[in-house]
């Protein structure tokens, strides 16, 4: 029986201006799955992720890897479950890419030496070691997408929550992430994403959500194909898999 | 997207750029300091230290133009002290000139007062571009946080030099949008316009802090900011110190 790496429980959350935005979420995902996140603009991925880290805190109770969210256990859970947001420019603050992703390691209070090995490696993953020395403002959105997942895993998580991570990626670069993906198979995962190919090809369950509601979740295939439940809810039946 | 760098010659490869920032620093500052404290009549002392400054530039094979370009956000400072000090001082008067009814009358003090700002606030000048434009932006960050700026003002300086540049982008995008959708219109309502992308621009820019602060908790942020940094004094560097402050020594003894 493998462990639950996410346990999320009654999980509700409002905007300050009182607009509902999760609402009764009941959510486990186990270690090493894959859970791809779908749903049309404005149904709550975005602010689901950000839950799964600490950054938003609903009135829930949220467990990541058996540890139970509260202030004094975020900084354990934010080490083990890392977070790309979907605007890289705000995730690479730094003023350059180095410093940028020995943000995290040096935050994880890791020897001078070792957080210079963790950069570089967590940089050649992503095949952007050249850039080390770069200023992040001078990169492409693509390039600055793989730093800002290189920051991410220079802080080892054990838990990956990507907020669209091939939205704006040319086609090369998105190929090369979802085999990327692919290959991290003993990372959990939670992917939110429009990209239907990249939920198909990665991920092993897959959560349709609208308007904050969790609406199902179960295989992949079953749902991609079940064109009347996409359709109802602003999705669409990708031409590769109706035909 | 077009825009100037304030460090854009900092990668350059000459022996002024491989120096150690916080040598860097504090020879430049110390040259300030020597300049500043400089009798008010010594414009002798004046040159020389030009001499040095022009030497150092040289050596930094910065082309001298761009630095003289941009020494020129010195003048409109000392027009104002142009436009106030020779009239207003008393002493021996050198001229006399008539504004319509006002008398204004020029001294010898007052012409000394200007030139001696003048050239006090140009070398400065100079002497900062120097610095800034042959160190990178973050090294000269880490240098002045090892000589003991406060984390949080080294922080708003970081980020500052992060985010300026998006933010202009995000501004010159809404102006291009503006442009391609502009035709014709009153001067009145261009500026209305324009205020509105001042507004949209404040918000953005505050809601954009609000995201990098959740991005900078979401990886461990605790209030604390750890950098490191590779900084190793050399012979070289020492050498260069002790030859700044003896040849800034030796024009203060001529």
């Amino acid at each position: 029986m493998t462990r639950k790496a996410i346990e999320v429980k009654e999980l509700n959350f409002s905007y300050p201006d009182g607009r509902k935005a999760l609402v009764d979420i009941n959510l486990d995902v186990y270690e090493g799955e894959a859970l791809g996140v779908i749903g049309p603009n404005g149904a709550g991925k975005s602010t689901f992720l950000l839950h799964l880290n600490g950054i938003l805190r609903g009135n829930s109770k949220i467990k990541i890897l058996g540890i139970e969210m509260e202030n004094k256990s975020l900084p354990q859970i934010r080490s083990r479950a890392g977070l790309l947001f979907q605007d890289s420019e705000n995730q690479l603050f730094m003023p350059t890419v180095f410093e940028d992703v020995a943000f995290g390691p040096l935050n994880m209070d890791l020897s001078k030496d070792e957080v210079e090995v963790v950069v570089k490696e967590a940089l050649k993953e992503v095949d952007m070691l050249d850039y080390i020395y770069h200023h992040p403002h001078h990169l492409s959105f693509g390039e600055k997408r793989r730093i800002a997942l290189a920051t991410v895993l220079a802080m080892k998580p054990k838990i990956l929550l990507l907020d669209e991570p091939t939205s704006n990626v040319d086609p090369k670069h998105r190929r090369d992430l979802i085999n990327f993906l692919k290959e991290l198979d003993n990372l959990t995962k939670v992917i939110a994403t429009h990209d239907l190919e990249l939920v198909f090809e990665v991920c092993s369950r897959v959560a349709l959500l609208d308007q904050g509601r969790l609406i199902t979740s179960g295989n992949p295939l079953e749902i991609l194909k079940d064109k009347t439940l996409l359709a109802a809810h602003s999705l669409e039946v990708p031409r590769w898999l109706s035909s | 997207m077009k825009h100037t760098f304030i460090d854009q010659y900092s990668h350059k490869e000459s022996l002024l750029h491989k120096i150690d920032p916080r040598i860097k620093v504090i020879s430049f500052l110390v040259f300030i300091l020597f300049v500043i404290s400089t009798p008010k009549d010594s414009f002798l002392k004046f040159g020389l230290y030009g001499v040095l400054i022009i030497g150092l530039i040289l050596f930094s094979k910065i082309s001298p133009w761009s630095i003289f370009k941009r020494s020129l956000v010195v003048i409109p400072f000392t027009l104002m002290i142009f436009l106030f000090i020779p009239f207003f001082k008393e002493g021996v008067v050198m001229g006399t000139f008539f504004l319509g009814p006002l008398r204004l009358e020029v001294t010898y003090e007052g012409l000394q007062i200007l030139g001696n700002s003048l050239a006090k606030a140009y070398l400065s000048v100079l002497c900062m571009i120097l610095l800034i434009s042959s160190t990178k932006f973050s090294h000269l960050l880490k240098a002045v946080e090892r000589l003991g700026l406060p984390k949080v003002m080294l922080l708003i300086l970081s980020f500052m030099y992060r985010y300026i540049f998006v933010i202009y982008e995000e501004f010159l995008k809404m102006w291009q949008v503006k442009e391609a959708r502009s035709v014709g219109g009153s001067r009145l309502f261009q500026i209305k316009a324009l205020a509105n992308m001042v507004g949209t621009l404040f918000i953005r820019t505050y809601e954009r802090a609000e995201n990098v602060y959740l991005a900078m908790c979401a990886r461990g942020f605790d209030g604390n900011i750890r950098t490191i940094d590779n900084f190793q004094l050399r012979r070289g560097d020492v050498f260069f110190l002790l030859i700044m402050i003896l040849s800034l020594m030796s024009v203060r003894l001529v």
